[in-house]
């Protein structure tokens, strides 16, 4: 009992931890595939590639892409070359001046991005109306900027990397290479460098990914060359679709690949240094680096499903179920409009019954008879909402449902003809008057379009 | 000069101009010069490019006078406690000031809480095939786009997310609940992306920690609960401090969270400054209010330290 108590908490917060860790990213990755125009796993509408397809010819994203590359391109330069200097001052610098100097060279991973941005912009803004040079030169240049701003703490990142990796370097190496002979540079050359050479990697491959997916620094610098994860966050803010969500599929993706490749390197690197006569012969079947490296394994399926995914999109058309759903739309819409008949329907002949008691000889009840349809028959009309599903391009059609709702509501001569009727500016308010006017995806859909 | 001289001896001529050009460039042209700039013009006017460098271009302390007092006939009066006093406020400035510290604060408890059981779990059980697959776990969701993480939890947890259908599906609400609003979004997405931040600290603290100590404790008879309070988390004291450093620093300084997260009714500071740079087009006012929120971080991150005794050098390991 005391055993069973322990173990369950464990895996109820191990469930809990990774739900919220993975689930985000999860359903993120459905609404990529449902054909709803507004980014939703649920309700469910069709299983479709298009989302994807729009991202492509989105020619904005596919240019930020580029803007993203160049800078972290420079970025891993600039930021590794300074961080190995940073490292090997830091292992020579005066212990009384160490602390002040960690500090400093610490400093820029914990100021807040946006203040690291705001003084690149300003600082070489005054250094370029101090030099005279035009407005536009190249000191304002926004991948300058850009890449100035994010290597001011990218290189603090690579400096921890080469800092973890100088701890192990036996500095007698060196020593006793100057002993036999070799200068200085020889010596960095052909013994800290080499031993360096895994850090030079994982330093490059953070040092693009942090750049990469850097907001808050380069919302301040990027002047006319946005990057993708601008561009994603203007998108965002103003409005958002499914193919948003696509772009992550592609780049959780992207990352689950990188993350299995380098565990199966690893895995493989590991099992060469003690990889037994026994245990290739316990496993026949399957060629050893499989069946002791999961991360392979996983690795080949996902490569088998990514191809069998491409194949399947080719042809796939979700078009029927897309029809199917419209028509569901439709019929909907249709037993809405039914409803919403025979509500008013009664309605009228309630009041008319109390108008009738007060005014035996008004003609009320006949009268209100078409006004009323008229009032809402536009609404109702199938056409109308099919326009609003089908052309979220027009956020005019989405306002056209709305005058007319009101429009022949309000008309003088419906309240003339209605006189002592109450019950018609209740009407207006009802469940479906507005057809899917309020519906959030039709709102959602014409936002997208504003920016 | 002898050390200079000691240090071209030890490196040679090229890598040690190498080193001090890196060393020298990063520290002053990144570092030290920007934020200076920033500072100096964070005391100066809002003025027209071409009277930049004129008569008017003298030091003020004007915008720093906005951030607590707001414009001049600004009828809101600082109030402590119910009792009104006499001087002017700017309310709106200084609450959303106040209110992003404070949401800092608890997301960075809300991370420690959850992260804390984790690192423990992962440092003391020997890391195996499930240890390695629980960490590439964690590392995916951190290295996906930032702006693609808060734009999860918009789906997550908008009027039609996942959150508010299976709520109107079980019967327990009948309206969607407007998390976005609410904030409740907002906290979730800011804990979220930082909590590789908060866990990789404490598990490597709590890593070293010899096994025979918590071995000790218990024979002794100390309660579970007593075993962390005086044995593991004083020994990952500094990898907890560093943890929370980082979260808070990292969640008071966010921009792209709020933005995308944030109700509309409620702001983030940074959101400020970003709104005095960009429609504002007051740099100056800008740039003093991010002077403002780089010092309140450095004085409560030294605070912090101070109190559970940490040094910087602990920082970043």
């Amino acid at each position: 009992m005391s055993r069973i108590l322990p173990k369950t908490l464990l895996g109820l917060y191990l469930l809990i931890f990774f739900g919220y860790l993975l689930s985000p990213l999860v359903i993120m990755g459905i609404t990529a595939f449902n054909s709803s125009a507004f980014p939703r796993a649920a309700p469910w509408q069709c299983f479709t590639f298009e989302w994807f397809d729009v991202l492509a010819g989105d020619t904005r994203i596919t240019d930020s892409i580029v803007n993203s590359f160049i800078v972290g391109g420079f970025t891993v330069v600039i930021s590794v070359a300074l961080g190995l200097a940073g490292a090997l001052v830091l292992t020579q610098i005066w212990p009384r001046l160490r602390a002040s100097y960690y500090t400093v060279v610490i400093a820029p991973i914990l100021i807040p991005g946006v203040v690291l941005g705001i003084s690149t912009l300003v600082f070489w803004g005054r250094i370029n109306t101090l030099m005279g040079l035009p407005d536009d030169g190249f000191l304002r240049n926004g991948i300058f900027l850009t890449v100035l701003g994010q290597s001011t703490f990218i290189a603090a990142y690579c400096m921890l990397v080469f800092i973890a990796r100088l701890q192990r370097f036996d500095s007698g190496l060196t020593e006793a290479a100057l002993d036999l002979g070799a200068t200085h540079t020889q010596a960095f050359r052909k013994i800290l460098l080499p031993f360096l050479k895994p850090a030079f990697g994982s330093a490059a491959v953070i040092a693009f990914l942090a750049s990469f997916e850097n907001y808050n620094t380069t919302t301040f610098t990027f002047g006319t060359y946005p990057t993708l994860t601008i561009e994603l966050a203007q998108k965002v803010r103003y409005g958002i679709n499914p193919s948003i969500s696509a772009l992550a599929v592609i780049i959780v993706g992207l990352t689950v690949l990188g993350a299995l490749l380098n565990e199966a390197y690893k895995r493989r690197a590991a099992l060469k240094g003690n990889l037994k006569v026994k245990d290739v012969a316990s496993t026949p079947k399957l060629p050893s680096f499989l069946a002791r490296n999961p991360a392979s394994l996983a690795l080949i399926v996902l490569a088998l499903g990514f191809v069998g995914t491409v194949v399947y999109a080719q042809q796939y058309s979700p078009a029927q179920c897309k029809a199917h759903v419209q028509e569901q739309k439709r019929l909907e819409a249709e037993e809405r409009r039914q409803e919403m008949l025979q509500q008013l329907e009664e309605r009228r002949r309630k009041a008319a019954e109390a108008a009738g008691e007060q005014q035996p000889a008004s003609t009320a009840p006949a009268d209100s008879e078409n006004p009323n349809t008229g009032a809402f028959g536009d609404v109702f009309n199938p056409g109308n909402l099919d326009a609003t599903e089908e052309a979220p391009a027009e956020p005019e059609s989405n306002a056209n449902p709305n005058t007319g709702a009101f429009g022949g509501v309000f008309n003088p001569g419906n309240l003339s003809g209605e006189e002592g009727e109450t019950a018609e500016p209740e009407a207006a308010p009802a469940p479906g008057g507005f057809g899917d006017v309020f519906e959030p995806q039709n709102l959602e859909s014409g936002e997208s379009e504003q920016q | 000069m002898e050390a200079v001289r000691g240090f071209f001896e030890r490196n040679g001529v090229l890598l040690g101009i190498y080193l001090l050009m890196g060393v020298g460039f990063w520290i002053f042209v990144l570092i030290l010069l920007p934020q200076l700039a920033m500072l100096d013009l964070s005391f100066r006017h809002n003025l027209p490019p071409g009277l930049v460098g004129g008569d008017q271009d003298v030091y003020t302390l004007d915008n720093y006078r906005h951030f607590l007092v707001g414009n001049p006939g600004n009828p809101d009066r600082l109030s402590i406690f119910g009792w009104q006093t006499d001087v002017p406020i700017n309310v709106i400035d200084m609450s959303v000031f106040v209110r992003t510290i404070i949401a800092a604060f608890m997301v960075t408890l809300f991370d420690l809480l959850l992260c804390y059981p984790l690192a423990y779990y992962l440092g003391q059980s020997k890391i195996g095939g499930f240890g390695r697959v629980f960490i590439l776990l964690l590392i995916i969701p951190y290295w996906v786009n930032e702006i693609l993480r808060a734009f999860a939890f918009r789906i997550v947890f908008g009027d039609s997310g996942v959150i508010n259908v299976a709520l109107m599906a079980i019967g327990v609400v009948d309206q969607p609940v407007d998390f976005i609003r609410a904030d409740i979004a907002l906290y979730a997405g800011l804990g979220y992306a930082y909590i590789l931040l908060m866990i990789f600290p404490i598990y490597n603290a709590i890593e070293s920690l010899d096994r025979n100590q918590i071995e000790a404790a218990r024979d002794l008879g100390s309660p579970w609960w007593r075993i962390h309070w005086r044995v593991v988390i004083p020994f990952a004291k500094p990898g907890i401090v560093s943890g929370c450093t980082m979260v808070f620093m990292l969640s008071a300084g966010a921009l792209a969270a709020p933005q995308i997260l944030g109700g509309p009714s409620s702001l983030w500071f940074t959101q400020i400054i970003y709104q005095w740079f960009n429609t504002g087009q007051n740099w100056a006012r800008g740039s003093a209010y991010a002077v403002v929120l780089l010092v309140a971080c450095i004085v409560i991150v030294l605070a912090l330290m101070r109190l559970f005794k940490v040094k910087m050098g602990e920082i970043g390991k």
